[in-house]
């Protein structure tokens, strides 16, 4: 387990879906505020990058310190986006993977407007399971 | 480390522009920006200013080509410890700038200059400039110190020309003194130290090497100086030698120096080219740089001193070289690894250099998000330093980001607008399209964003910049106050207090605050004053300009383009208007707004403020109004408030934003509600346009606008006043009724207000109208059982239209249909509350019938005329004038409709009943004149019934005909004949009509209390009543029996003294009995006829016998021809004198169907019998 991940979904319009801290570490406000400065300041490259390669996991695409950003792209380019101090890169891949099962089951849930916020508990709950589990 | 390094920045010459005495900032700036102008001088330009001295070392000197390049440094900077690293780092020269005019002592300005240089030791060129000298001035200064220049005042551009020839004298003394340096480094061999040759380093250890070593950092120097020159070939020969030396030595430091120079000047050679050869050249060259910097690494003095800022800004000068967006993943590359150095640089401004560089190169690269993060990791080094000019520039820095996290200022963005519309010409569209989408629902990354606020906010505090906290605090309460506690919201409240307190009064912030202000409706003209179309080419001008129906689609309007999204309103000018917007405070504590206003950009409305407090959490609805000043359009965007002691102006638009993104679950909260506001749907602002004053109709009615009162069928007169209020006279006027019951408005007086036009402002005119109540319905009853309040509600009162227009100011050209002003309608609603009145409970028919009696001529006979009977009574009582003879029956008869009426209500009413004889129709009683018959009243108290009797005329249809009976006839087929059908019809339509003839000549009235009085309307109450017993009432019977004396003419009128009709006792009396036959057969009977004495004794027959008679009395056969009459003579002897009566009866023999129909048998066998009516013969006479 990771002492800090943070896990964070952004639409295809940029905006986060869904967000969640998987790390085991004790949170500081403002460390987590930093970790979304982090995500959000990473979206640059990851538009750029998801087009240059037709894999979904990008893996890691950027860092700043010691915490580094890997996501994974969908084909409806939404992106999974784990800020991460570990360097599990098959971890995180099989994280990516599961969690895009899960989210493939939110859309299809004929209530879900895609692009709106995720507020499933279930979901979330399997999320934090599945970080427990690779991360 | 050095801000906005590049590859060039080796061959930049620094000049440092140093103010000398007094000089104002802006002056300051403007000479300095003069200076901007000529940062690279060509070399062929300075060529009158070059003296060769001697054989110049720069043997490869471009002089067509090749440029020196100025670096300006204003203000100067302090000397650093590796300007003998890298030559460019010198101050080189220093430009004392002064401004004359508030420096009129010029030596004090050399001295003053003079000591300034001093700090510049490694300048080798000092000049100082003088601008705007006075003539005495410029004379002293000829003779001043070589130093000091002159500029004469000139315009700008001749200062500029006068500037561009001083600094290439300037240059060329540079490329001298060049010269000079390069001739004495290659010959005596300075010393170059770092901060990173330690003591140790030099040590005597290896003294061949450091000899080594040091020519090889003379020759690095020499490039150097080349490079300034502007000879990059000479450069790149010294500096090979010295890379050669560098290796040898392993100087590390010194290699990756000359390497990075070599570049330089490999990009000076070829300058504007930009081959992939030379950039892979320049990256491969590079990232040896780098990896040598790395290499020159020592850990041991790590602490004090390290070449990691070299090697960081080589890899900025590397970053900036391939800063395109093809090579975005190799900058970005780049930039991460610099970024990663910061945690390493010991010196907190070096980190800041760096995070400021890598912002800008990032922002460059068009990465604005990566920017923003790292333009906020500069704002938070500056927010650590704690002092005012840090947190200006953190302020500043932060406002960059705000585009990027969507948090900006309104302000920036509709700066930005202008060059964002420039910019997207080109820019995909669809990409800008998903940005304005995802602007819709700016707080997203709400985390991010309130932080960046916040941020902002504490800055600006520190700043001492209240406009800015005042907006930053507006922006995060307004977008994040659900994530917000209340404290927090508690205390950016008093942040914002804070902040007006420094603001001066009625300052305007383009970001609102609190409250949320939505529309909630435009309330169109009441009814009073709406307001329609003229269509001047109609007499009734009104027409079609009012929706016509409950429908908003009709199909009657022309093929207009439907767009029932835009809806239109007229505004008047002058005339006050309101508009219901919806105010909400959703944080937790008490909004005080100052005042709130329509904000309207067009100029002609005049908004009325109104101030109000908002408790927390809540929301409310209030009415802004205005008065329209001027004729044009108006388009109302939003509200002005005037909150937190500044004015702001709130957009419904952007409102309607919020609340569509949170309809979709994209947007935190609805701030409507949270605050227990019921949803409403999007109200769209019609488009408005303001026209000239219209007069304006108010009306009242006379003695109190409440409900008029009736009670069913009451009938009453109102008054309506009607007051022109407005400032234009009324010129034309119409009324017209709508609504339900119209008919109850009996009458309207138009001449009235016809008599009165035009009406002048302030005129009024009393309109009269007359009201009936109508009939409750059931379902009205049940209401009127129910409360008042209902009945009022109910929409079933009628109402006055009345539409009405100024004077037609434009009647000349038609074809401009706009220029007609429009006229109005009033709506004057007539609340009628109608109570029930008398109830109904049934209706009867009576009859009765009087016997005749028997007389010479009486009754007449019916072939003579039917008036004869009303004659014979013409002196009698009105009351007696109701009986009547029965022409038919020959009998006198009276008929009553009895109504019995119930009063449940809680007054007395009285019943006076009337029947108007106009009877010049009536084919039975024609002749008479049309006269009425009053009769006494009837009063009935609260809670009780009566019975009121309705007379009713006699009148029966002269022939017994089979028509009447047709439908009896049909089964049997044999009698019911198909030609006949139209006179059947006729006749039945005949009864008809003669049935409704009746009733209409009714009249119940009534009357309760002084002022109410009605009708009743009972005519379903007599045709009930009527139904039943019609063909009794008005068919005849088939025979008609008459008695009559048979005297001659002369007794008869020498008998006047007797009553008329008398008969004698003992005396042989010869009557004659008269049957008619009504039908159109003839009719064969057995006729009888007994006498009976008061006591219904049959006096004739029996033992008593008082009567004797001659002649036959029983089993007369008597053959009757159709509508004819036979008689039948015979005499009675009285022997009693008193009251006889006589009575006819008929056996009918062979009766025909239609016989039995009449008689209502039920078996063919049953003999028909027909009785007539008894007559009186009064027996006179002494027994």
């Amino acid at each position: 387990m990771a002492t800090t991940a943070c896990f964070i979904i952004v639409s295809r319009n940029d905006i986060p879906i869904y967000e969640t801290d998987a790390g085991s570490a004790t949170k500081r406000e403002d460390a987590s505020q930093m970790h979304q400065f982090i995500l959000h300041a990473a979206l640059d490259i990851v538009q750029d990058l998801a087009w240059t390669t037709s894999a979904m996991y990008l893996k890691a695409i950027d860092r700043f310190n010691d915490m580094v950003v890997s996501v994974y792209v969908t084909a409806g380019h939404t992106r999974f986006m784990l800020l991460h101090d570990s360097r599990n890169d098959d971890g995180i891949k099989s994280f990516f993977q599961e969690v895009h099962e899960l989210y493939i089951k939110i859309l299809l849930n004929p209530l879900y407007l895609p692009g709106s916020r995720i507020t499933s508990s279930h979901f979330d709950t399997k999320v934090r399971a599945l970080a427990r589990k690779y991360l | 480390m050095e801000p906005d390094v590049s590859v060039e920045t080796s061959a930049m010459i620094r000049i440092a522009i140093i103010p000398i005495g007094k000089i104002p900032h802006q002056t300051l700036r403007d000479y300095y920006s003069m200076f901007l102008h000529h940062h690279t001088i060509p070399l062929s330009s300075i060529s009158s200013f070059y003296t060769e001295e001697q054989k110049s070392p720069f043997t490869n000197q471009p002089w067509e080509t090749g440029s020196l390049r100025f670096k300006f440094i204003l203000g100067g900077e302090p000397p650093s410890p590796w300007e003998d690293f890298q030559s460019n780092r010198k101050i080189l020269a220093v430009i004392g700038v002064c401004h004359c005019p508030l420096s009129p002592d010029l030596d004090s300005v050399i001295e003053e200059f003079d000591g300034v240089c001093k700090g510049y030791a490694s300048a080798r060129v000092t000049r100082c400039f003088g601008f705007f000298p006075c003539d005495s001035q410029l004379e002293d200064g000829g003779k001043k110190g070589e130093n000091l220049r002159l500029f004469p005042p000139a315009d700008r551009q001749t200062q500029e020309m006068h500037l561009q020839t001083m600094l290439q004298e300037i240059a060329a003394s540079l490329l001298m003194e060049f010269e000079k340096y390069v001739f004495q480094a290659e010959s005596a061999g300075t010393i170059l130290k770092t901060p990173l040759d330690s003591q140790a380093s030099l040590s005597s250890e290896e003294v061949i090497k450091a000899k080594k070593r040091r020519l090889g950092r003379a020759q690095k120097t020499i490039g150097d100086y080349c490079l300034l020159a502007g000879s990059p070939v000479d450069a790149n020969a010294h500096y090979s030698t010295a890379l050669e030396l560098a290796r040898l030595t392993a100087d590390y430091f010194w290699y990756a120096g000359a390497l990075e120079g070599s570049v330089c000047a490999l990009l000076i050679d070829q300058l504007g080219l930009k081959d992939p050869s030379l950039e892979d050249e320049v990256r491969y060259r590079y990232s040896s740089v780098i990896l040598h910097y790395k290499k020159s690494f020592i850990p041991e003095n790590a602490q004090r001193v390290s070449p990691l800022s070299f090697e960081l800004e080589a890899n900025l000068k590397l970053a900036r070289y391939l800063c395109r967006r093809e090579l975005a993943k190799e900058v970005v590359d780049l930039l991460t690894s610099a970024a990663d150095g910061a945690k390493s640089l010991i010196d907190a401004t070096d980190r800041l250099i760096l995070y400021v560089e890598i912002a800008r190169l990032f922002g460059t690269l068009g990465y604005q998000r990566k920017a923003a993060f790292f333009s906020r990791q500069v704002a938070q080094l500056y927010l650590q330093q704690d002092n005012k000019l840090a947190a200006i520039s953190a302020l500043q820095v932060l406002s960059m980001t705000t585009k990027a996290y969507r948090v900006q200022s309104r302000a920036s963005i509709s700066n930005n607008s202008h060059t964002n519309e420039v910019g997207s010409s080109h820019a995909d569209s669809g990409k800008m399209h998903h940005q304005s989408v995802v602007s819709l629902f700016e707080s997203q990354w709400s985390t991010l964003q309130m932080v960046v606020l916040r941020e902002i906010l504490l800055s600006a505090v520190r700043a001492g910049d209240p406009l800015a906290a005042w907006s930053a605090a507006a922006r995060l309460l307004r977008s994040y106050y659900p994530q917000i506690t209340p404290a927090g919201q508690n205390g950016l409240a008093r942040a914002l207090a804070n902040s007006s307190e420094m603001l001066p009064s009625g300052i305007r912030c383009s970001d609102p605050a609190l409250p949320f202000v939505r529309l909630y409706s435009f309330p169109l003209h009441p009814s009073q004053m709406d307001i329609i179309k003229c269509n001047p080419a109609r007499e009734d001008w009104w027409a079609g300009s009012a929706p016509s129906g409950p429908f908003i689609y009709t199909p009657f309007s022309k093929g207009e383009p439907n767009d029932s999204s835009k809806q239109d309103l007229i505004w008047i000018v002058g005339e006050p208007v309101h508009i219901l917007v919806e105010l909400a405070n959703p944080c937790g504590f008490n909004l005080r707004v100052d005042s709130i206003y329509l904000s309207v950009h067009s100029g002609n409305f005049d908004p009325f403020p109104i101030s109000l407090d908002l408790p927390p959490n809540s929301s409310k609805v209030i009415t802004l109004s205005g008065i329209p000043t001027s004729v044009g359009p108006v388009t109302i965007p939003g509200c002005t408030v005037h909150c937190f002691g500044v004015i702001t102006e709130h957009l419904f638009r952007d409102v309607d934003n919020l609340l569509h993104g949170a309809a979709q679950g994209l947007v935190l909260s609805d701030p409507f509600r949270c605050c227990g506001s019921p949803k409403l749907k999007n109200v769209s602002v019609p488009n408005i346009s303001v026209v000239p004053p219209l007069p304006l109709l108010v009306s009242h009615v006379v003695g109190g606008d409440g409900a008029i009162v009736l009670y069913e069928g009451e009938i009453r007169e109102i008054h309506i006043s009607l007051a022109n209020a407005g400032t234009v006279p009324v010129d034309q006027a119409h009324i017209s009724l709508s609504g339900k019951n119209q008919d109850s408005v009996l009458s309207i007086s138009y001449e009235t207000l016809k008599s009165m036009l035009p009406l002048k402002p302030g005129a009024e005119v009393i309109l009269p109208v007359t009201l009936k109540a109508w009939k409750l319905g059931l379902v009205d009853l049940d209401n009127a059982s129910g409360s008042m309040g209902r009945q009022l509600k109910d929409s079933s009162s009628p109402s006055l239209l009345i539409h009405y227009a100024g004077p037609l100011t434009d009647c000349e050209d038609p074809p401009k249909e706009s220029a007609v002003a429009p006229g109005r309608r009033l709506v004057v609603p007539l609340n009628m509350c109608v109570l029930q009145g008398l109830s109904f409970v049934k209706a009867r028919l009576l009859s009765m019938e009087i016997p005749a009696h028997v007389g010479e001529n009486l009754p007449k006979p019916v072939y003579l005329e039917n008036s004869a009977s009303k004659e014979a009574i013409g002196s009698e009582t009105k009351m007696d004038g109701l009986v009547k003879i029965d022409p038919f029956r020959g009998s006198w008869g009276l008929r009553f409709l009895e109504l019995e009426l119930s009063n449940p209500t809680d007054l007395v009413f009285e019943i006076s009943v009337s029947v108007q004889l106009d009877s010049t129709e009536d084919k039975l009683s024609n002749g008479q004149d049309a006269t009425e018959y009053g009769y006494p009243k009837t009063r009935i108290d609260r809670d009780f019934s009566a019975r009121v009797l309705i007379p009713l005329e006699h009148f029966k249809l002269p022939i017994l005909d089979g028509s009447f009976f047709m439908k009896d006839f049909k089964p049997d087929g044999a009698v019911g004949s198909r030609n006949s059908s139209f006179s059947e019809k006729s006749a039945k339509a005949e009864l008809k009509a003669s049935i409704n003839n009746l009733i209409s000549r009714i009249k119940v009235r009534w009357q309760s209390g002084r002022t109410s009085s009605g009708e009743l309307n009972i005519k379903d109450a007599i045709q009930a009543a009527l139904k039943t017993s019609a063909m009794d009432v008005l068919l005849p019977d088939p025979l008609t029996f008459g008695f009559r004396l048979v005297r001659d003419n002369l007794s008869q009128e020498s008998g006047d003294s007797r009553p008329k009709g008398s008969v004698s006792a003992h005396d042989m009396t010869p009557m004659e009995i008269v049957v008619r036959n009504n039908t159109k057969e003839m009719i064969r009977m057995s006729l009888n006829i007994t006498c009976r004495d008061v006591a219904g004794e049959n006096c004739v027959e029996g033992t008593k016998a008082t009567v004797l008679w001659s002649g036959v009395l029983n089993g007369i056969a008597i053959d009757a021809p159709p509508l004819q009459e036979s008689k039948h003579s015979f005499s009675l002897y009285f022997l009693v004198p008193g009251e006889y009566s006589l009575v006819a009866a008929a056996l009918i023999e062979d009766a025909t169907d239609l016989l039995r129909a009449r008689a209502k048998t039920n078996s063919p066998d049953e003999p028909i019998f027909c009785r007539g009516p008894p007559f009186h013969v009064r027996v006179i006479g002494t027994a």
